[in-house]
């Protein structure tokens, strides 16, 4: 079967998501990405040269605006109410660079 | 490390621009109906689209795209014809659906420019400059009498939304780096924000600085945003690389983020020239990297990297309809159009007589443009240039001394700006006085007349006094006579400042001058 | 009485009758869904305050005489798919990212439904996130097929169909991005309808496919899906992609199809892997049809096949993108004890979704990086123009197109497992999302090998949902109506069913 994704970019396509993958893991999901992404070759050989693409199924959509006017808004309470940790009103998230607390 | 002007000998900086202007005039976000407010109680002004909860939609603000369309035709920009939002997608914090909802290829407003004059001090950084007649052009430069005028262009303005602000604890000086935990508030996700990419066409720091300056100046007779480079509400990146003078490749460039003022965009792009041309003269090589400008250090750092991936996966956006403005909404939006600075200096000189010059300051500010606008509706014509003096030396240097100083309201009126000048020009009385009851108008609030009146203020031009006086200190004199006779010019302050002191302060300078000069030539 | 079983016309006339109240309607169906879900495994979470709350609101509109100006679904039990926020609920998603999320607001859908009267039992199963046709990637169990609990009811709205079947409620709400409302009504012989993109607001439904999903309803017969339809349809400010619709979707049920052109497309009634039942299921409704006096044209879809690449290339990337937002920051699952938010992310993301949404999500990000996303995405939409551009060719010729849902009835549980194989299970739905039509499901009876229930798909011009209703109606009078499964109505019922 065509390799179109080594494990190695398969681990990097993981980090960018920002989902932690196994060395377990790893070789059932390059396998299954690649069945995947071989299953998806038609699409490769279609002539569609001069196509239009549409972004949007509804045909005439278009300048859809609203007007400048206030809306309800949560309270903070609400805004924070599912919130899995949380200090002072605001949302608590533990160190950007690392090196922090839990 | 060599200094920026024997830098500029060899190599040539190119520099470009990515200004994020916020449109806090607005009432609500981008796309939801929450409140814009500074300062708020964190998450006070959130709702589901602005917080990115699951199954929330965006409904883009009619108004920020009537300002962003204003924003373009005040920079000579073309209004695209079908556009679209893209979502560009990183995992950050204060992203609330960790992608950006911005533009693609094309933006709403494309292709525009900006004029700037550089004046003055700041022209001789550009080393073309002084090979140009006045009239002259060259490079994207055009010389002047008082430097040069360039013209910038402008790649795009795209509409998109700001990000939530973090705080970061447990670091120094709630710096990211060596930050244990950060808070987020979300009130300022989904702010309405412009974001304005110039062509790479700027040379030096001070045409960065200018074009920031204009930049600002438009925006706020537009009245789109309240431009708080402090606030946050501008704020401007630099991208900034050298090549050899002569070449045209393109460098490798290095970015520079986090200037929260025009004197560090200033500061911070000439660094970047001297330290890139030292490693590039060394043989090294400059990496693509981050940086930012530490005005204490007075150097620039390579930053952390906030998110590794360039590439951010964009597409565009479908939950949100394709823009196909109409003449007629463009059209509504042009009528709105305020003078912008530049159509206003050109009056100035015009109506006024004005300088190129003086009226580019005059127009710096709406405050004293609206000032001057004011005297003259009164005032003789004649009055123009002294009253353009006053506001751009006087009235600026209060102005800049003290941020909170403001003209509209102040004692000092139009009114009596015009009195003042008017009492100077008929020469009742000095200039050195006029500083003196500038100031006073300021501290006691009184019109000029009473001001001169109580303090007994008064100029002698009575040309029989001052010739009494003139022969009396040149007999007094003769040695410093023979000198200045002998090419000691300079030696007329002398004999000025003698006269002055003779009269005790209140002899016409000019008089005085004039006639010292008749009898010393005779 | 077992009102969850009875139709939106008999409860409602019951009710104005006074033969029983609202609460009753509302204590009834609770009763029922606690005795016998447990062998659906239907609800996620079940919500008697808020039905009776409503019930009691229902009852008080009877005494004041205004039961009328209530709405069409007045005094109906309803449930919604777990996808819809709903105030007072968990919205999971079937997913453990989302297992303590309580909604802080209500989706557009669910409140109109709520405000035509409806009486709200519950959040319904589902695939997680809506990744699937099966239910089977639930991270809280499957659902059964009320026709036989040992088969898949179809997914990824398998909790709003087999409700419906079960007799659990009598209107659920579904969404359907490549055939997930479809396809689990055929394989628990209900009715549900997927509206023309665009004709129900999005807004509150968890985004999977944006520019494909769409909410639409289920029932056991056609008049009861299209009075929900006239409580769901309309445009919403919150949603950009909504569209206006004064449309009353009963008005032509009654119409008959004399005149109306039907639409076969060969190429769907020869491919490989369609079961003979299905075939004959499907020719079958042709034929009455005809013999209605309607017109059966053979039209071409010539790049319907294009269909499952395109599909499988821009819903995985839509995903991709909504599925962004679940980073435990702000709403669901974080994973404890992490010192660096780069860790917290990878854990939170990595144990709260299931194994079919992260492969969804990377396959995503893979086919949006730059230089893939010319390879696979712009010619996605690309072909979207073509697919589109063939349905609005047919339109010219038939005013409706009959159709197979999917390759056969309801499996049983187990006997497909490998991705791909599920994929193409999808073949006859999915072009219909692609170019945002509309379409539905009609049961037709029990297949003569399965025993299992079969239905077909009539395919509705854009905003002309009406003519599937009207054909769906016409055919619904010539079939019997099945209604309720067997093992869960009249006494079965009472042991709870098999």
């Amino acid at each position: 079967m065509t390799q179109h994704v080594s494990e190695k970019d398969v681990r990097a396509i993981a980090e960018y998501a920002r989902i932690g993958l196994t060395d377990e893991e790893l070789p059932a999901m390059t396998e299954d990405l690649n069945a995947i992404i071989e299953s998806l070759k038609p699409i490769t050989e279609y002539d569609l040269e001069g196509v239009e693409p549409t972004f949007h199924p509804v045909g005439d959509l278009s300048n859809v605006m609203r007007e400048d006017v206030e809306g309800t808004s949560f309270t903070q309470e609400e805004a924070l109410s599912n919130a899995p940790k949380q200090q002072d009103g605001s949302f608590l998230i533990p160190s950007i660079l690392g090196g922090g607390e839990a | 490390m060599k200094t920026m002007e024997e830098v500029l000998k060899d190599w040539e900086a190119v520099i470009g621009l990515e200004v994020h202007c916020e449109l806090t005039k607005l009432n609500t976000k981008m796309f939801c109906g929450c409140k814009l407010e500074f300062g708020a109680e964190p998450n006070t002004h959130t709702c589901p689209v602005c917080l990115g909860l699951p199954g929330a939609l965006p409904v883009p603000n009619k108004a920020a795209i009537e300002n962003i369309v204003l924003a373009g035709l005040a920079t000579n920009c073309d209004i695209e014809k079908h556009t679209m939002f893209y979502r560009k997608g990183y995992m950050y914090p204060d992203m609330a659906k960790n992608f950006q909802t911005t533009q693609g290829p094309k933006a709403f407003c494309m292709r525009g420019w900006l004029d700037l004059n550089v004046d003055g001090k700041g022209a001789s950084e550009r080393p073309i400059m002084a090979q140009l007649e006045e009239g002259e052009s060259a490079e994207n430069v055009t010389r002047t009498a008082e430097g040069y005028t360039a013209r910038v262009g402008i790649t795009r303005i795209h509409m998109e939304e700001d990000a939530g602000k973090m705080i970061h604890m447990g670091g120094g000086e709630g710096r990211i780096s060596g930050a244990t935990h950060s808070l987020v508030d979300y009130n300022r996700a989904g702010t309405p924000l412009i974001e304005l990419v110039t062509e790479p066409d700027l040379r030096t720091p001070e045409e960065a600085r200018l074009f920031m300056q204009k930049l600002r100046q438009i925006f706020l007779a537009l009245g789109i945003s309240d431009c708080s480079m402090e606030e946050g509400s501008l704020r401007a990146d630099g991208n900034i690389s050298l090549r050899r003078r002569g070449t045209t490749q393109f460098g490798t460039k290095t970015e520079l983020k986090n200037i929260n003022s025009f004197k560090s965009l200033h500061d911070g792009l000439a660094y970047e020239i001297c330290r890139q041309a030292e490693v590039l003269e060394e043989g090294g090589i400059i990496y693509q990297e981050t940086r930012h400008w530490d005005p204490s250090a007075k150097r620039t750092i390579v930053m952390r990297v906030k998110e590794t991936a360039d590439d951010y996966r964009m597409f565009p956006d479908p939950d949100l309809a394709p823009y196909d403005l109409s003449d007629e909404f463009i059209e509504a939006v042009r009528a709105k159009l305020p003078e912008l600075p530049d159509q206003k200096a050109a009056r100035f000189v015009e109506s006024f007589g004005l300088s190129g010059y003086d009226s580019r300051q005059l127009v710096e500010n709406m405050a004293t443009a609206d000032f001057f606008e004011a005297c003259m509706l009164d005032a003789d014509a004649k009055l123009a240039k002294p009253l353009a003096n006053l506001i751009n030396n006087d009235i600026a240097a209060l102005m800049n001394a003290d941020q909170d100083f403001d003209l509209a309201s102040s004692s000092l009126t139009p009114a009596r700006a015009v009195a003042l000048v008017d009492l100077v020009a008929k020469d009742a009385i000095s200039s050195k006085q006029g500083k003196e009851v500038f100031a006073a108008i300021l501290e006691e609030d009184k019109d000029p007349a009473a001001i001169v009146e109580e303090r007994g203020m008064k100029q002698v031009s009575d040309t029989g006094a001052i010739e009494a006086v003139v022969d009396e200190v040149l007999a007094a004199n003769p040695d410093k006579v023979e000198q200045y006779k002998g090419g000691k010019t300079g030696l007329i302050g002398f004999f000025v400042g003698q006269c002055m002191k003779a009269m005790k302060g209140q002899g016409n300078p000019k008089l005085i001058n004039q006639m010292l000069s008749q009898k010393l030539e005779g | 009485m077992d009102f969850a079983c009875m139709g939106v016309d008999a409860i409602q006339a019951g009710l104005r009758a006074g033969d029983f109240s609202a609460t009753e309607v509302a204590q009834s169906s609770l009763d029922r869904i606690e005795r016998i879900d447990g062998s659906v495994n239907a609800f996620l979470e079940v919500t008697p305050e808020l039905a009776l709350a409503k019930a009691a609101e229902v009852d008080k509109a009877i005494a004041e005489g205004t039961f009328d100006q209530m709405g069409p679904l007045a005094g109906v039990p309803v449930a919604f798919k777990d996808n819809m926020n709903q105030i007072g609920t968990h919205t999971t998603c079937a997913s453990r990212m989302l297992e303590n999320y309580v909604s802080p607001y209500t989706a557009t859908c669910v409140q109109k439904v709520i405000d035509a009267g409806g009486l709200p039992l519950g959040k319904l199963n589902m695939d997680e996130f809506a990744f699937g046709s099966t239910t089977e990637t639930s991270a809280f169990g499957t659902t059964k097929n009320p026709w036989g609990t040992d088969r898949v009811p179809g997914g990824s709205s398998g909790g709003s169909a087999a409700a419906v079947a079960a007799g659990l409620a009598t209107v659920t709400l579904g969404s359907d991005t490549g055939g997930s409302i479809r396809q689990p009504a055929s394989f628990c012989g209900v009715v549900g309808v997927k509206p023309t993109y665009g004709a129900v607001s999005r807004y509150g439904v968890v985004a999977f496919g944006s520019s494909l999903d769409q909410v639409g309803p289920f029932a056991r017969n056609v008049r009861d899906a299209a009075l929900t339809l006239n409580a769901l349809c309309g445009r919403d400010p919150l949603d950009c992609t909504s569209q206006a619709c004064d449309f009353d979707f009963t008005a032509n049920l009654d119409q008959g199809v004399e005149g109306m052109k039907v639409g076969i497309v060969p190429a769907f009634l020869d491919a490989e892997g369609l079961d003979r039942e299905v075939r004959n299921a499907v020719m079958g409704a042709a034929d009455k049809l005809a013999s209605l006096g309607a017109e059966i044209v053979e039209i071409e879809l010539p790049n319907a096949q294009a269909a499952i690449s395109a599909y499988y290339v821009l819903a995985p990337c839509e995903a991709f993108s909504n599925l962004s937002r679940f980073d435990s920051v702000r709403y669901g699952y974080c994973d404890p004890g992490h010192k660096d938010l780069g860790g917290q992310y990878e854990a939170s993301r990595a144990q709260g979704f299931g194994v079919e949404a992260r492969r969804r999500i990377m396959l995503g990000s893979y086919l949006l990086s730059s230089g893939v996303y010319d390879k696979y995405y712009y010619p996605a939409q690309q072909i979207r123009t073509l697919i589109t551009q063939d349905y609005l060719n047919a339109y010219q010729k038939v005013d409706v197109i009959l159709s197979p849902i999917a390759p056969s009835v309801a499996w049983k549980f187990g006997a497909v497992s490998d991705p791909t194989s599920m994929y193409l299970a999808d073949m006859f739905t999915i072009s219909i999302n692609i170019a945002g039509n509309g379409g539905m499901n009609l049961p037709v009876g029990l297949g003569e090998d399965s025993g299992m229930p079969v239905g077909v798909q009539l395919i509705a011009p854009p905003f002309k949902d009406a003519n599937m209703l009207r054909a769906a109606a016409a055919l619904e009078r010539e079939y019997q109506c099945v209604g309720v499964a067997p093992d869960f109505a009249g006494e079965a019922a009472v042991k709870g069913g098999e």
